[in-house]
């Protein structure tokens, strides 16, 4: 790692709704407080009421020095809201599974992908998500999923779930009539059959791939929420 | 009042493009409007031939985009239509003599002189299909109810989209008999799948195979019941949007209706 001894001990970066501020606490406090008012001096009338984050790096046992400059900032420079960074939590898996469900998509990352209208002959939908089409897939078209598909209307395209070895991903569709499904490395071709007009969804079993009616098969049952990232 | 510029097309080959552009074109002048029929399908020149205007091309598209002669000087006027005109495409030449900005130019120029151009394009979706679509202002979709034609109609339909055009779909050679046999899509399966405002159905017509060789428009033949079906496009196009669409019908005969009666075969 390359250390300079001459490195500022007090840094200041412009952040979003105010400033971020990272301080040198290997320094002495005097020479912090020193330079960070000539900082927010030279700043003026922009630190009126603007959001500090100070960054100590490891800020256990600064505390002392911390609400020194809080109150030394909110007084002299009249700044709005001083805090410490936002910590980085990780969540162990259980707790995210009993995670509130009214609450819990504010913070959930998405993983699936979201479309609405029609997949027209010729148009190829290609990512590592599960995917759900609010519309029909026509024949020519083309799905390529990580994860699950779910087509809430007619699937006559090509699809390829699990994209590429995941075996437990499902193909759901309202109308069921793709012209070749895939499910990680497990390859069927279309039936020759007039689709029914029932929910169905195929999933891998015993190395084939089965297609079964979504009302008497629930496949969603066992499916936590949120999925463990 | 500026000119629009209506591209035909459909992706696949022998749907009848040539056909229903030479109608709606000629029905649009019947209709009173100034009308241009311009073929984007260089190299297989056939438009002309259809309207039997074949003898009469001195100059074609190409020489106008490359700026060899005036748009005046290309187009071709039909002597039984009043205000219908042919622009020609090129024997000689291919498809990739054309460019976008060529093709832009000479719009900008057609529109100022005519109310109506209609662009009959090239089966495909390559050059020749990005040449017509690149100024148009609307797009007609022709689509036959078998299920290649409405597997190709639906990229071109794709494509169209991408390029901010909202394309209306015309369902070409119905025969209702066969639709009600089940040997052939009807129209509203091929809807189905298309998603797309339906601006006419023409039904399959032996007449239109004899007006193509003898270069006479099929809207002028009265017993025509595809040239009916063009000409009702051409008005719902000339702004009678509720105009409400003929369904082709399959009229038994008497002697059917009996049959069926008594469970024998028709």
């Amino acid at each position: 790692m390359i250390h300079f001894e001459n490195a500022a001990p007090v840094k200041l970066k412009g952040v979003g709704g105010g400033f971020w501020v990272t301080l040198d606490t290997s320094r002495s406090e005097e020479l912090l407080i020193t330079e960070m008012d000539k900082l927010f001096t030279k700043l003026r009338h922009l630190a009126v009421n603007a959001n500090v984050v100070i960054d100590m790096g490891d800020a256990r046992g600064h505390e002392p020095l911390f609400s020194l400059i809080k109150t030394r900032l909110i007084e002299k420079f009249e700044v709005g809201r001083v805090t410490t960074p936002p910590q980085k939590q990780s969540v162990p898996t259980q707790r995210i599974r009993q995670r509130d469900l009214s609450k819990g998509w504010n913070h959930h990352r998405s993983d699936v992908l979201m479309l609405r209208g029609r997949v027209r002959s010729g148009q190829k939908i290609d990512t590592g998500k599960h995917v759900v089409i609010f519309g029909d897939v026509n024949p020519g078209a083309e799905i390529i999923a990580g994860g699950d598909v779910v087509v809430l209307g007619r699937l006559a395209g090509k699809v390829h779930a699990g994209n590429p070895k995941n075996e437990t991903a499902i193909v759901f569709a309202l109308v069921f009539d793709p012209t070749s499904v895939k499910i990680g490395s497990v390859t069927a071709a279309g039936s020759e059959e007039i689709s029914h007009t029932i929910p169905e969804f195929a999933c891998v079993k015993d190395g084939g791939i089965l297609v079964q009616d979504y009302m008497k098969t629930h496949p969603f049952r066992k499916m936590p929420w949120p999925e463990p990232v | 009042m500026e000119g629009k510029i209506i591209v035909v097309t459909s992706g696949k080959g022998g749907v009848g493009k040539t056909t229903a552009t030479s109608s709606i074109g000629a029905a649009l002048a019947l209709e009173g409007n100034r009308v241009a029929i311009v073929d984007m399908d260089i190299g297989l020149r056939n438009l002309d031939v259809v309207m039997g205007l074949e003898n009469r091309i001195v100059f074609n598209i190409v020489d106008v985009v490359l700026g060899r002669c005036k748009v005046e000087q290309a187009a071709i006027r039909d002597r039984r239509i009043e205000n219908l005109f042919l622009i020609p495409a090129s024997q000689s030449d291919n498809k990739d003599v054309l460019t976008t900005a060529g093709v832009e130019r000479v719009a900008k120029q057609l529109r100022a002189k005519f109310d109506y151009i209609i662009m009959d394009s090239p089966a495909g979706i390559e050059r020749g299909f990005e040449n017509s679509v690149v100024s148009a202002d609307e797009a007609l979709v022709i689509c036959t109810p078998d299920v290649s034609a409405v597997r190709d109609a639906d990229r071109v339909i794709g494509l169209l989209y991408a390029r901010s055009l909202n394309p209306k779909l015309i369902v070409n050679r119905i025969e209702p008999a066969r639709v009600m046999r089940g040997e052939m899509l009807s129209h509203e399966d091929v809807l189905e799948v298309l998603s797309i405002d339906l601006v006419g159905l023409v039904p399959m017509d032996e007449k239109v195979l004899i007006s193509s060789n003898t270069g006479t428009p099929l809207v002028l033949q009265s017993d025509s019941k595809a040239g009916a079906a063009f000409r009702r496009i051409a008005r719902r196009l000339n702004g009678e949007e509720d105009l409400p669409i003929e369904m082709p019908v399959y009229k038994t005969s008497m002697w059917q209706k009996i049959s069926k009666t008594f469970g024998l075969k028709p």
